[in-house]
């Protein structure tokens, strides 16, 4: 076992610079850079200072020598500048890669809670009125946008009932008062969570009921042992390999799938923040975050292939 | 559990509800705006956002005001050649100009602003290190020189004269004894002064600024507060805190102006099209909003391509604009609030006209379009489209995606154009593929919407002289992307730039415009507008609408 | 054998009545999406008939369109029935001869006054007349939008009908491509295991970490013109198209194959598939006989549940320019450009959604019972 995860860590690496540099590659493919975009905005911008500026920022330099240099400093622990900010990278990224993390997490945790129950119950109760309405529910989650979503809350919760602040990540006037987030927390939770928890109800319902099927469950429940024994140990144990590769697969989106979500409640995450810095050319906190969220996939594609193999022991790693 | 649930809504309630009291003081204003706004220095600054805040601040020597005339901020004056502040050499290759700062000009601190900053900013923007967007006004100067005993007058020396010399609306000075020591420290880093000034490390330190307002607090992404600065001798503010918060969507915006978590949303806040539902609805609803509309200097317009064969042809070309109907566009889908253009010099310029005499008008006329098209050989087809020789009479029409008022207006367009027997087909990139690579490399094959920012009295040099054509040779340089080319033009161009007589000016720049619009290679659609929304307790407040925002007569607003 | 599997399959599907009506919305929408063109003829209303005065309008309005427009359909009718025109022309002038003074172009000025006195003018002509002018000016004169109007004044009900091809379209596309690559890719990883389990999920990885903006602005980029295999399809429409179905396709499969690989990683370590094994059985026969059909369950949950999600996608990459584009209607785009106004107009964005909603719930229930109806265990035995 062991050996195996140091051989798969060893690939992570080997993936990561793979696609670090891709990535680069990528960055640098895409036409067009904002500096010259400065000249349709500014009518007293000359050519001469575009081409000035391109040099300055070391733009016209070929991939190798760009990305050798920041490969090179990133080893050596240095994330760079953001171009459009001028602040170390670390600076503006830390502090929204931990509310974005606050954010995800919270919705991942309440989806889960909300999902699992339902989705047991509508496999419990297949085809009833109760599995159709979970099912109605779910399929609202999965077809509403979240900006729609998002905006609707906000008109209820926010604009006319004025229960939460319509926006915003903490209030201006007391930012050190942790508790005061709280508020400001809960609409976009609501949000990112309800566009979750339809996926995982309809995950954990159809692996129950294909679990539900097999004869060895079937026997149990026949032979008298406790409905609710037989459900959590046997049945739902079967059902836990799609959920497991579907909360892993949502774990390693966690830095990345709140960008709308925290856009319409101008939460100071980091989704805005990597979408602004790829249209703005603002490559090391670009790469920074691509590098965050290609660990995070990759660890959490690890952490799923471990948790296979506890969930059903049949399943042997290689 | 219930319980567990209960009170965690009743904890948020409560602090909801603080919230909410806390911020309804009278002398408040909180203003909207949804674009990104970087630090504040500004020599440095790019952003639009980013000039609004710091408008706030800090001032130039000179600015325009909401009339299109240019007013002294810093300076006591403006010096000209009439007035004598300005003395230009017989053989025209000197001039100095004299620039009196204003008496009780001082930093925020109290240290007064002296030749001393505007030296050193000069020598700042002039550092090959450092980042400056803009550099040609600083470039222009060839030297600031001054009266150690009177350090308010400052004689600028430029060996390359132009007439813009005072149009000194982009120079802002830096304080010299703070940035000075960090400046010397870090010039010889690439970048190494962008990141060390203190408007990035400390931007709230005294000194910095010297405006109406002072910084209290930034926060890059979210927010910056600002309370009057004491040290400031002009007319002192009446609101006693700003604060400028940044709510990328638009829609969010206005659900906080609703929720009154903020009092106004900035011209940097709405798109057009949800300003003018946004004003129906106060209407009806009778909201305490007034939403503004102002003409702006953004033209917006579409470029043809000339080495496109079908677009070699004047009269198609001309046929083109007689199609479509400019007046029904702007009455349909902004209700006359932004104007049709007739060409790239906006009413507010002095080099303005719409005299028939003077230019070609193209009023909407499809018959015209009509009966050009078919003395050009283009003849209906069966499918309701042109054809000349067997191939069809057909253009893509290319925009910056994901803009939704330039798409209705493609849309729109290609209808009329269809109606006579034009097939237009929308192809659409991203703003940065589009300038970055389609105009720029004048990749587009047919027509290209998109706007130009305009200041009065702009030289047309980089959009109409046959050396800005872009092209492999001059390393893809100059914004003449549709390609037009004209002897008698450059010649003009030419002598615009060195006509230090205004008059004579405005006569140059009519006979420009007559080219301009004889030729047709470049369809004007309108002229966009700055949309704000402002309670209706703010007075004192006007949009300007061009590039140096209303922020610089921020200390006029009042609450009542 | 095999069809007699497929029969079986089919009967058990019928059993299931949700999956039956999701099967009817599906079909019905595919055959309105198909049949739009006559749809839009027999209500006798275009899609892309602008009214730009008359944006906004909320849904049981009625509308006249601008002179502008009115023009332009008079000017359509004169080139396509000149001998009729004139004769109309001559008779209005008989009709009214103070408000038609000459015999010519009476057709422009009858059009220029509100539509009641135009009816009138309308009854004086005898009904062959009256029934040659109804279909063409009259009847799209006055328009009764059902769901109201859009930005341009366009009908939302129509456009709602001719979005259905676009959505579908790329409803049913990500569904199979994702279910095919899906199923391919993570069964293949799953039961081979070892290397090319590694170098597939690495893969898979790859993709699900690669970021989609850069992606999507180099393709936007891409010019069909310079590549000389796709230079055919550089023209109109095609190339936005073309780059939206390869977008879709490549970022559309990677959950499938990760939850396919994880039940067979499961499966292949069972009584059943080691007997196939020890057996003889060719591998291929055993992914098809024996694997494919347990992985069923989470491989349909995750197609269907897509479906909505790449309805929605289109729209975004429409911003960047690689969707459909203008005037084409799809539902995403619909959609999306309600955003702004949601306060003003809320229908503009709740009616498009809805239809998302019933594509999804319908693909939904098809998944359900198909995977009752693929599963080995509850055939009836």
């Amino acid at each position: 076992m062991l050996r195996y995860i140091f051989f798969r860590l060893l690939q992570t690496v080997v993936v990561i610079v793979a696609l670090s540099f891709f990535c680069y590659l990528l960055l640098n493919l895409m036409p067009g850079d904002p500096v010259e975009i400065l000249i349709q905005s500014n009518p007293k911008m000359t050519p001469e200072d575009i081409q000035r500026l391109r040099e300055l920022y070391g733009l016209d330099r070929s991939i190798w020598e760009k990305y050798s240099a920041w490969i090179g400093d990133i080893l050596k622990g240095d994330l760079g500048y953001s171009r459009t900010y001028r602040v170390p990278v670390s600076e503006i990224l830390l502090p929204r890669l931990g509310n974005t993390f606050i954010l995800s997490l919270s919705a991942l945790l309440l989806s889960l809670f909300i999902a699992i129950p339902l989705g047991i119950l509508a496999a419990l109760r297949v085809n009833t009125k109760v599995d159709y309405l979970i099912g109605l529910f779910s399929f609202g989650g999965i077809s509403t946008p979240s900006f729609w979503l998002g905006l609707m809350l906000i008109i209820i919760f926010g604009v006319q009932l004025k229960w939460f602040p319509a926006s915003g990540t903490y209030s201006i006037e007391n930012p050190d008062n942790w508790l005061g987030r709280i508020p400001y927390l809960v609409l976009p939770t609501l949000t990112l969570s309800y566009l979750s928890v339809g996926r995982f109800i309809r995950f954990t319902r159809s692996s129950m009921l294909e679990a539900l099927k097999n004869d060895y469950i079937r026997t149990a429940i026949a032979k008298g042992l406790p409905r609710t024994k037989v459900i959590w140990k046997h049945a739902f144990r079967n059902a836990l390999l799609s959920l497991i590769t579907m909360v892993t697969l949502s774990f390693s989106g966690v830095f990345s799938g709140a960008t709308i979500t925290e856009t319409v409640f101008a939460y100071q995450g980091v989704g805005k923040l990597v979408y602004d810095s790829i249209l703005g050319n603002d490559f090391n906190v670009a790469m920074v975050s691509f590098m965050i969220s290609v660990s995070m996939v990759l660890l959490f594609s690890l952490i799923a292939d471990l948790l296979y193999s506890l969930a059903d022991p049949r399943i042997r790693l290689h | 559990m219930r319980k567990i649930l209960l009170t965690f809504l009743g904890a948020t309630l409560v602090f909801s509800m603080g919230a909410a009291v806390a911020s309804s003081q009278k002398s408040e204003l909180r203003i909207g705006i949804s674009q990104e706004f970087e630090n504040l220095n500004p020599l440095i600054m790019s952003m639009s956002a980013t000039t609004y805040i710091y408008s706030m601040v800090g001032r130039a020597l000179v600015t325009l005001d909401a009339n299109g005339k240019w007013i002294p901020m810093l300076a006591k004056s403006i010096p000209s050649i009439e007035n004598g502040g300005a003395k230009l050499s017989a053989d025209k290759k000197k001039l100095t100009v004299v620039w009196e700062l204003r008496e009780d000009a001082k930093w925020n601190d109290g240290t007064p602003l002296t030749c001393e900053d505007l030296a050193f900013t000069h020598e700042v923007a002039l550092h090959p290190n450092v980042a400056i967007g803009e550099r040609e006004i600083y470039r222009n100067i060839d030297k600031i020189e001054w009266d150690k005993k009177n350090p308010k007058r400052c004689t600028f020396v430029y060996n390359k004269p132009r007439w813009d010399f005072n149009q000194m609306g982009s120079f802002r000075p830096l304080p010299k004894h703070l940035e000075s020591p960090i400046f010397l420290k870090t010039k010889n880093e690439v970048g190494g002064y962008e990141k060390n000034t203190l408007y990035v490390k400390n931007p709230t330190q005294k000194g910095l600024y010297n405006g109406p307002y002072q910084i209290t607090e930034v926060v890059l992404g979210s927010h910056v507060t600002l309370e009057p600065n004491p040290h400031f001798t002009g007319k002192a503010p009446s609101i006693q805190k700003i604060t400028i918060k940044l709510i990328p969507n638009t829609a969010t915006l206005e659900a906080n102006l609703r929720s009154n978590t903020i009092d106004m949303i900035s011209p940097l806040g709405l798109s057009f099209d949800q300003a003018i539902m946004f004003s129906k609805k106060a209407q009806t609803e009778g909201l305490p909003y007034v939403t503004l509309f102002r003409p702006s200097l953004v033209y917006e317009h579409i470029d043809l391509n000339l080495d496109n064969p079908i677009l070699k042809e004047k009269n198609v070309r001309k046929a083109l604009i007689y199609a479509i109907n400019r007046e029904e566009l702007v009455k349909a889908l902004f209700e006359g609030k932004q104007t049709v253009a007739i060409h790239n010099i906006a009413p507010l310029d002095p080099w303005f006209t719409d005299d028939p005499k003077k230019i070609t008008l193209y009023p909407y006329n499809k018959k015209l379009a009509e009966r050009l098209l078919d003395e050009a050989g283009w003849s209906l087809g069966k499918d309701k489209y042109r054809y000349k020789n067997g191939q069809k009479l057909s253009l893509t029409f290319m925009t910056t995606a994901g803009n939704k008022t330039r798409e209705m207006v493609q849309t729109m367009l290609q209808e009329q154009w269809k109606a006579v027997g034009i097939e237009v087909t929308i192809k659409n990139e991203p703003a940065r593929v589009l300038f970055g690579d389609t105009t720029k490399k004048r990749q587009f094959t047919g027509m290209v919407m998109y706007a130009w920012v305009s200041v009065p009295e702009n030289s047309p040099r980089s959009t109409l002289s046959c050396d800005a054509i872009p092209s492999e040779k001059n390393g893809w340089s100059g914004q003449n992307y549709p390609g037009y080319c004209n002897p008698e033009v450059d010649k003009i161009v030419e002598q615009l730039d060195r006509e230090f007589d205004a008059q004579k000016r405005i006569q140059l720049a009519h006979k420009l415009l007559k080219y301009y619009t004889e030729d047709a290679f470049v369809i004007p659609l309108y002229y966009r507008a700055d949309v704000a929304v402002i309670p209706k307790r703010l007075k004192g407040y006007d949009l300007t609408g061009h590039m140096y925002s209303e922020t610089n007569f921020v200390e006029n607003w009042r609450l009542e | 054998m095999v069809q007699s599997y497929w029969r079986v399959v089919w009967e058990e599907l019928k059993e299931h009545r949700a999956a039956v009506i999701g099967l009817g919305v599906v079909l019905t929408f595919i055959v309105i999406g198909l049949f739009a063109p006559i749809i839009s003829q027999l209500f006798n209303i275009s899609p892309y008939q602008q009214n730009p005065l008359q944006r906004y309008q909320p849904p049981w309005s009625t509308t006249e369109l601008p002179l502008s427009e009115r023009v332009l359909l008079v000017e359509q009718f004169m080139e396509t029935h000149p001998e009729e025109a004139r004769n109309i022309n001559g008779m209005l002038h008989s009709l009214d001869p103070v408000k038609y003074q000459t015999t010519e172009e009476n057709l422009l000025r009858w059009i220029e006054q509100s539509y009641d006195e135009m009816l009138k003018d309308l009854q004086g002509l005898p009904p062959k007349q009256q029934e040659l002018l109804q279909r063409p000016i009259v009847s799209r004169i006055k328009t009764f939008h059902l769901l109201g109007t859009d930005e341009l004044g366009r009908d939302v009900f129509m456009r709602l009908i001719f979005g259905t091809r676009v959505s579908l379209g790329v409803a049913l596309l990500v569904a199979i491509s994702s279910s095919l690559i899906g199923l391919l890719i993570g069964s293949l990883a799953g039961y081979y295991g070892g290397w090319l389990d590694h170098i597939l999920m690495r893969i898979t990885d790859s993709l699900l970490s690669l970021p989609l903006m850069p992606v999507l602005i180099v393709v936007s980029a891409l010019s069909f013109e310079k590549l000389p295999i796709l230079q055919m399809f550089s023209q109109g429409n095609w190339e936005s198209i073309i780059k939206l179905i390869l977008i879709l396709v490549l970022f559309s499969w990677m959950t499938v194959a990760k939850l396919v690989r994880a039940e067979v990683l499961s499966l292949r370590e069972r009584d059943f598939i080691l007997a196939a094994k020890t057996m003889g059985a060719r591998d291929f026969f055993i992914i098809m006989r024996h694997v494919f059909p347990n992985v069923m369950a989470p491989l349909l949950v995750a197609v269907t549940l897509g479906v909505g999600e790449s309805i929605q996608f289109e729209a975004a990459l429409s911003f960047l320019g690689l969707g459909v584009q203008q005037p084409t209607p799809s539902w995403g785009n619909m959609l999306f450009n309600a955003q702004e106004f949601i306060t003003e107009a809320p229908l503009l964005a709740l009616i498009p959604g809805l239809l998302i909603l019933t594509v999804t719930i319908s693909f939904n229930y098809i998944g359900d019972g198909l995977q009752e109806a693929l599963n080995p265990k509850s055939f009836k035995r």
